[in-house]
């Protein structure tokens, strides 16, 4: 009985760990490997293609017109929903009467789907009879075409993103502030610190961390966006909104080229162990 | 006054001055705060008011209140079922159906799993701990999994898992952030709750049943929810690895309904809302539990 003790842990975690090998460590391997073939999924044939995949993807425009979009996108999604999540934890985080039930709302989206989200906002900016320009038009100011509109369209995707975005990072945030402890603050009020620069100086450098670690998580997911873009633009109009998850997506399952699709799903792995890779230095600096 | 008064008072009077102009200002910051978070809820409830209103709504009405507006838009003031009756009648409920089936599934079958091994990561000391913990969670919990998906869906395909239960329920059984949340609840049990059954003679397995799980209700019902929802609203596996009608679940027959249905708005709202009143109705009644699951792992 006791010699099993020590095989005890193992057999606890072969079930766990037999399904994360299979199904998420070993595919991670598998998408840099596949990248160096073709495969094609009618017939079936798998041929060994060397660089071939990166240079097709390389040597094509839509794919970097894509990457281009995705980095913009990126630039102005992230700041936006970081900053925002930032005033809204410390909007949810005062001390006031009735602030349990604000909490409670701001729940909402982060339970709600990406694609419910994409369909109510999909209708709510819908150029004739959204609600949006219903809005607009009673303040006197003329429709707006928004995800018709090459200009509009990634901002229409990244209104709907924060929508989702900014309350689920709050939490995080909010979860740093309320680790702060409320000596600390005191202690500044008591040395004369007026708000602001409790804030700037004590607040946010002990937010470092949370926020080193939103900053991260928030760049990834929306480097994966895709539903959305799925369900109300295709990647239009004129590309404007062809995120790259969604390019894989149209390469590999609705026009067959699963080469060309791992290839660039390897340029993004890189891209996100290089992400990851940041946010490891940055908190192992904290320390 | 009170310019008079500070000109020739002394400094303990200026102080008494301000501390009576203090309740004035005091009262700007939670007014303003109370504007802000009455912006936001505005900005979070108006699209759900009026998809729900809308989803109750003839469809030729659906955009009635809403262009131009009005606050009827919100309220189903032309109320009608027919939205819901239609989307039955065409099967929804078994995408339904099918989506209560996998999540269940999910959360049981899973989160037994996954429960057993964050037990030993939380509990045991063995060799390769600190490896395994490192390849295999942590690395799996910070490559997402949709990028991963088409190895995953070659591999599923060489089973024969394409439009299968096996196929849409399998690959998401473990989860590493739910594995992390059981750790982490686990390693906090006092040694001594444990040792005491251990003398009695209980075998390992008996003492996480008997004795353990009682007491992790917090933990259970947090990685009870997030596996719930995760596969409630999970849309990129099963739109690749079962397109099938009958295998089809809620995520996927709404996004399709778009394409097929794109015209009769008060059913892709209603079924919408089904989507979304599943996930709502399971988080409120335990939001702590939720937060907890969800930011867990951001404070590491």
């Amino acid at each position: 009985m006791r010699l099993s003790r020590h095989i005890i842990p193992y057999l606890f975690l072969t079930p766990a760990l037999v399904l994360l090998i299979v199904f998420n460590l070993a595919p991670t391997i598998a998408t840099l490997v596949e990248s160096a073939f073709v495969l094609s999924l009618r017939s079936g044939e798998r041929v060994f293609a060397g660089f071939a995949n990166y240079n097709r993807i390389f040597n094509d425009p839509v794919f970097w017109k894509s990457l281009q979009v995705t980095i913009v996108f990126s630039l102005l999604v992230n700041p936006i929903q970081i900053l925002l999540a930032l005033c809204l934890s410390i909007l949810i985080n005062q001390k006031l009467p009735g602030i349990g039930l604000f909490r409670s709302i701001y729940l909402l989206p982060i339970a709600v789907s990406l694609n419910v989200t994409a369909i109510v906002w999909g209708l709510m900016l819908d150029q004739n009879s959204g609600m949006i320009n219903g809005i607009l038009t009673q303040w006197g100011i003329a429709r707006q075409p928004f995800l018709h509109s090459v200009d509009q369209a990634l901002w229409s995707i990244i209104v709907i993103a924060s929508w989702i975005g900014v309350p689920l990072w709050s939490l995080f945030i909010l979860a740093g502030l309320q680790n702060i402890p409320p000596s600390v603050l005191e202690a500044a009020k008591i040395d004369g610190a007026n708000a602001w620069q409790s804030f700037t100086k004590i607040t946010l450098p002990l937010l470092r961390r949370v926020l080193a670690f939103v900053l991260v998580a928030d760049t990834v997911a929306n480097f994966l966006m895709f539903a959305p873009i799925l369900l109300l633009t295709n990647g239009g109009p004129q590309l404007s909104t062809n995120l790259i998850m969604y390019e894989t997506y149209r390469r590999g399952f609705l026009y067959g080229d699963l080469g060309a699709s791992s290839a660039m799903l390897s340029v993004m792995l890189v891209i996100v162990f290089i992400i990851i890779g940041v946010e490891l230095y940055v908190l192992r600096g904290q320390d | 006054m009170s310019q008079l008064a500070t000109d020739n008072a002394s400094t303990q009077d200026r102080v008494i001055v301000k501390k009576n102009v203090k309740p004035v200002t005091s009262y700007l910051w939670p007014a303003l705060v109370y504007v802000l978070l009455i912006l936001g809820v505005i900005i979070v409830v108006v699209p759900l008011m009026w998809a729900f209103a809308a989803s109750f709504t003839p469809n030729h009405k659906v955009f009635e209140y809403a262009y131009p507006f009005s606050w009827r838009a919100l309220f189903p003031v032309n109320f009608t079922m027919e939205a819901y009756d239609n989307l039955f009648e065409r099967g929804f409920g078994r995408a339904v159906g099918n989506t209560f089936f996998l999540a269940i599934a999910t959360v049981i079958i899973g989160g037994a799993a996954n429960a057993l091994a964050g037990f030993a990561f939380g509990r045991f000391e063995f060799r390769g701990k600190q490896f395994l913990f490192l390849a295999a969670i942590m690395l799996t919990f910070m490559v997402p999994v949709d990028l991963t998906a088409i190895p995953r869906y070659i591999l599923v395909n060489n089973f024969g898992w394409i439009n299968t239960w096996q196929g849409l329920l399998v690959p998401g059984l473990a989860n590493s952030l739910v594995i992390f949340l059981f750790r982490q609840f686990f390693a906090e049990i006092p040694q001594e709750l444990i040792d005491a059954a251990r003398v009695d003679g209980a075998s390992w397995l008996r003492v996480l049943v008997s004795i353990i799980l009682p007491i992790s209700k917090p933990v259970l019902v947090a990685a009870g929810l997030l596996m719930f929802i995760s596969q409630w609203n999970s849309f990129f596996w099963p739109l690749l690895i079962a397109p099938r009608q009958e295998m089809r679940v809620v995520q996927v027959e709404i996004s399709l309904a778009i394409g097929q249905y794109g015209t009769v708005w008060n059913e892709l709202l209603a079924g919408s809302m089904i989507a979304a009143i599943v996930p709502i109705l399971l988080v409120m009644p335990f939001q702590r539990y939720y937060v907890q699951a969800i930011t867990g792992t951001g404070l590491e």
